[in-house]
């Protein structure tokens, strides 16, 4: 199939290069490897949450510690990609949100601070308006509310957890419990099948009343898991605030992540609905590159494989979730260029033991040009017609400096504009 | 990251994913439209790889949930590990049927052909039959197919019999074979005879060789025995095809279990290089327009459509292609209505105890289809036009009969 720039991945730097793409008035083709990083990630959008790694103090002003990074390090993917790349993108993203209906706060300039679901600081840029009520720069008390039999949101963890460290006093921080009508223990459920039932005004009415008999004073803010709905949650979330008579906040829990859900499903119906097509099922793994150019690369469709011929093609691919990288016992290679990507004479060396410390195999990942092009052993693009975005760039722990989401959108729209001029 | 198994000591990786590639992140449960239209069923990840750990050839099969799997295959197309989840629970469906024994009512469902038949035979009293409240009723009660479900019309005048007598083009550039399933030979002939009439027109003639049904009701009602049966016969009789030779489908489900499920499902010999040939009509006549080779002296069709695309078709990793080509017809405006799997899955929407779960996760699309209005829903899929018709009364073709009716085969 013959197509103008085909951007290969499902995640928000295969989103963002899209639009980009769409804007311009190209014709994008988006195939798809299978599900989204943004099914088992945060979906916030993170820029930049520390600098160094090696303290935990977080950064405040996101795009200043970005132009500090690039100054001190050129081979940086931001340094790359560049700070107006991340800037009109992220403009670009922000317009993208309110045209697919969603309602978002924050901005590079300042980085909001939201408790996690354990009760530790997390530092995130553009976040959902849901979760903005937690912002713990702010001093009202919290309570954090908890669902009985729901196993991934234990209120007293999170709330033993932020009062260690917040600071603001014994009574600042509370937890309770709430038992959920009709989920009465004997059922396993998942925070997605809250999310449904939330949506259901009944079940919200009767859930927002049990908080409320719980909670009589007022001045408090009200920290939930993310389960305020599914594909209406913003008018989930307004009536359940009304309801429970607090501001309420969302927290993030475990996969499969509802925030992301929301979010790629209402951005992929989007670009879907203005006529951008989506290849669905056929992962992308070969590449045949000639003098220079990749002419096209080949995907695993039903019974054969088959072939997209594209002016200019992005890689806007996750490493770790979307089959980007293949790791065999030594040798991480990639699959489409057939490169090895990293070597180890032992497999736990791209591991630390402790999960918490920054892992080797996070930043694993093809090394670019400048122009973000996959490089060769002499420094040079292997294809000058194919450009990476996103977790498969090397030189970077998206995890550990809590960047995915800034990278993603950098590079996704600097690789879009790369691959309109080649 | 696909991590290879540690055991093989080696740098190749597996291909094929198997059974550990499965991470459990989840993924296939969120779009699983019965599991977000039911509360019971415990969704593809519990059913497929993780009960399949537990599974093992001498034990018995168990298969309490199994038969709430529609088999729409949306859990193989978001699994980001590729996981073949759907071919896990076939196969635990099928172990238990023949360990334990089908319901008549399967029985009856998995030999669509031979049903098909007979009432194509019996076609005015079939099709008196099948509107019948009290005969409706008595099937309901006896066979357990749904009284409410429209069942699809018969006629007696069968595709094969049809193109017997069809005269084949002088001059014709190309030949290819024509997979019409029953659906066209039994029920909606006017398809074919429209595939036909298209092909033609872009100077291809077109051939029929013999053949048996694709399989995939016995597959989705627990036959694997007789699906591999019917495989085995049109695998053999389209080995037999000179080697220039392409393979239609204009059915999404045929389609796909000729390029795929009779290789991996079924694993029947020959298969491959059988599946390899096969295109979607819509498919092959997109690779003729990029070839420079469609006929587009169109006329134009002033009408305004919706498209559903079928889950099958995600399977076939081929984007859409009947939405391309109908956008090159002049006076067409089409639209994607995008909200999932319409819920009938072939034979599962007509039982009379997965009727009701059917019509709920149709609904979403019901509803949107019924907001935006339109002359006609357009779906690949025989089955998701029955369903969409059936949930929201708008009339609903295949994207051939726009393009028939460009080039004046209305």
């Amino acid at each position: 199939m013959k197509a103008d720039i085909a951007v290969v991945g499902s995640g928000l730097a295969a989103l963002i290069a899209t639009r980009t793409l769409q804007q311009a008035g190209r014709s994008p083709l988006l195939i798809w490897p299978g599900l989204t990083s943004l099914y088992f990630t945060y979906a916030t959008v993170d820029v930049l949450g520390y600098a160094d790694p090696t303290t935990a103090e977080p950064v405040e002003q996101p795009e200043a510690a970005i132009g500090q990074l690039i100054a001190d390090h050129p081979d940086h993917p931001y340094a790359l990609a560049g700070l107006d790349a991340l800037r009109d993108g992220t403009a670009l993203l922000i317009d993208w949100l309110r045209a697919a209906g969603f309602t978002w706060q924050g901005s590079l300039a300042r980085n909001l601070l939201l408790p996690t679901a354990i009760g530790t600081p997390k530092p995130s840029c553009l976040v959902p308006a849901s979760m903005a009520a937690g912002d713990l720069r702010r001093d009202e008390p919290i309570v954090f509310c908890g669902f009985a039999g729901y196993q991934d949101f234990v209120p007293e963890l999170a709330a033993s957890n932020l009062s260690r460290w917040w600071g603001r006093g014994d009574q600042a921080v509370r937890a309770i419990r709430v038992p959920l009508p009709g989920f009465d223990g004997t059922r396993l459920f998942t925070s997605i099948d809250l999310a449904r039932s939330f949506e259901d005004d009944g079940f919200r009415r009767e859930v927002a009343g049990r908080i409320r008999q719980q909670i009589p004073a007022d001045g408090v803010r009200i920290g939930v898991p993310a389960v305020l709905g599914l594909t209406h949650d913003m008018d989930v979330h307004s009536g359940f605030m009304a309801e429970v008579g607090h501001p309420v906040f969302e927290i993030p829990t475990l996969p499969p992540s509802v925030l992301g859900l929301r979010l790629f499903d209402r951005l992929r119906k989007h670009i879907q609905e203005s006529g951008v097509e989506i290849i669905w099922a056929a992962p992308a793994h070969a590449a045949e590159v000639s003098g220079g150019r990749c002419d096209r690369i080949f995907l695993k469709s039903a019974g054969r494989e088959q072939p997209i011929d594209a002016r200019a093609y992005v890689l806007a691919l996750e490493d770790t979730v979307d089959g980007a990288l293949r790791a065999g016992v030594h040798t991480v290679s990639d699959p489409f260029f057939h490169r090895s990507l990293a070597s180890h004479a032992v497999p736990t060396e791209r591991t630390d033991e402790s999960l918490f410390n920054p892992q080797p195999f996070a930043s694993i990942g093809y090394p670019v040009t400048d122009r973000l092009q996959p490089r060769d052993d002499e420094g040079g693009p292997l294809a000058g017609n194919v450009f990476v975005a996103g977790g498969a760039i090397a030189g970077y722990d998206p995890v550990g400096s809590k960047s995915r989401g800034g990278l993603a959108i950098a590079t996704g729209y600097r690789a879009a504009k790369e691959a309109m001029a080649a | 990251m696909i991590t290879e198994e540690i055991g093989a000591l080696s740098d190749t990786v597996e291909e094929a994913a198997p059974v550990e590639a499965c991470t459990k992140c989840t993924a296939c449960n969120t779009v699983c439209p019965v599991a977000r239209s039911t509360e019971i069923f415990r969704g593809p990840k519990f059913l497929g790889p993780e009960s399949e750990r537990y599974r093992s050839q001498p034990e018995a099969a168990v298969t309490a949930g199994l038969d709430l799997c529609s088999g729409c295959k949306l859990c193989e197309v978001t699994c980001p590990s590729q996981v073949t989840i759907q071919e896990y629970i076939r196969r635990a469906q099928n172990k238990g049927a023949q360990e334990k024994g089908r319901t008549l009512r399967d029985w009856v469902l998995g030999h669509t052909r031979l049903l098909s038949r007979f009432g194509s035979m019996t076609a005015p009293l079939a099709n008196f039959g099948n509107r019948n409240p009290a005969v409706r009723w008595l099937m309901e009660r006896v066979l357990g197919i749904h009284r409410e479900r429209p069942l699809p019309r018969y006629q007696w005048l069968t595709f094969e019999r049809w193109f017997k007598r069809h005269p084949h083009p002088a001059n014709a550039r190309r030949t290819v074979a024509y997979f019409y399933g029953c659906w066209v030979n039994y029920n909606e002939r006017r398809l074919g005879e429209q595939v036909v009439a298209i092909l033609e027109r872009n100077g291809i003639d077109v051939i029929v060789p013999k053949q048996q049904c694709c399989g995939i009701p016995a597959v989705v009602n627990a036959n694997m025995d007789l699906a591999r049966t019917y495989g085995v016969e049109n695998v053999r009789r389209l080995s037999g095809l000179p080697a220039d030779v392409d393979i239609i489908a204009s059915s999404t489900s045929c389609g796909l279990m000729l390029k795929h499920d009779y290789s991996h499902l079924l694993d029947i010999p020959g298969a491959e290089q059988v599946g390899a040939r096969v295109y979607d009509i819509c498919e092959y006549l997109w690779m003729l327009h990029e070839a420079g080779e469609l006929n587009r002296d169109f006329q134009p069709v002033k009408t305004r459509l919706l498209y559903h695309a079928p889950c099958h078709l995600k399977s076939h990793g081929i984007g859409y292609p009947a939405m391309r080509l109908l956008r090159l017809i002049p006076g067409v405006e089409l639209e994607e209505v995008d909200e999932g799997c319409c819920g009938i899955s072939g034979t599962f929407g007509v039982k009379v105890e997965k009727y009701d779960l059917s019509m709920k996760i149709g609904s979403r699309l019901f509803a949107a289809v019924k907001a935006a209005g339109s002359d006609a829903v357009l779906a690949d899929c025989e089955t998701c036009r029955m369903q969409v018709e059936h949930g929201t009364g708008s009339h609903s073709a295949h994207p051939i009969d726009i393009l028939a009716r460009a080039y004046g085969h209305g």
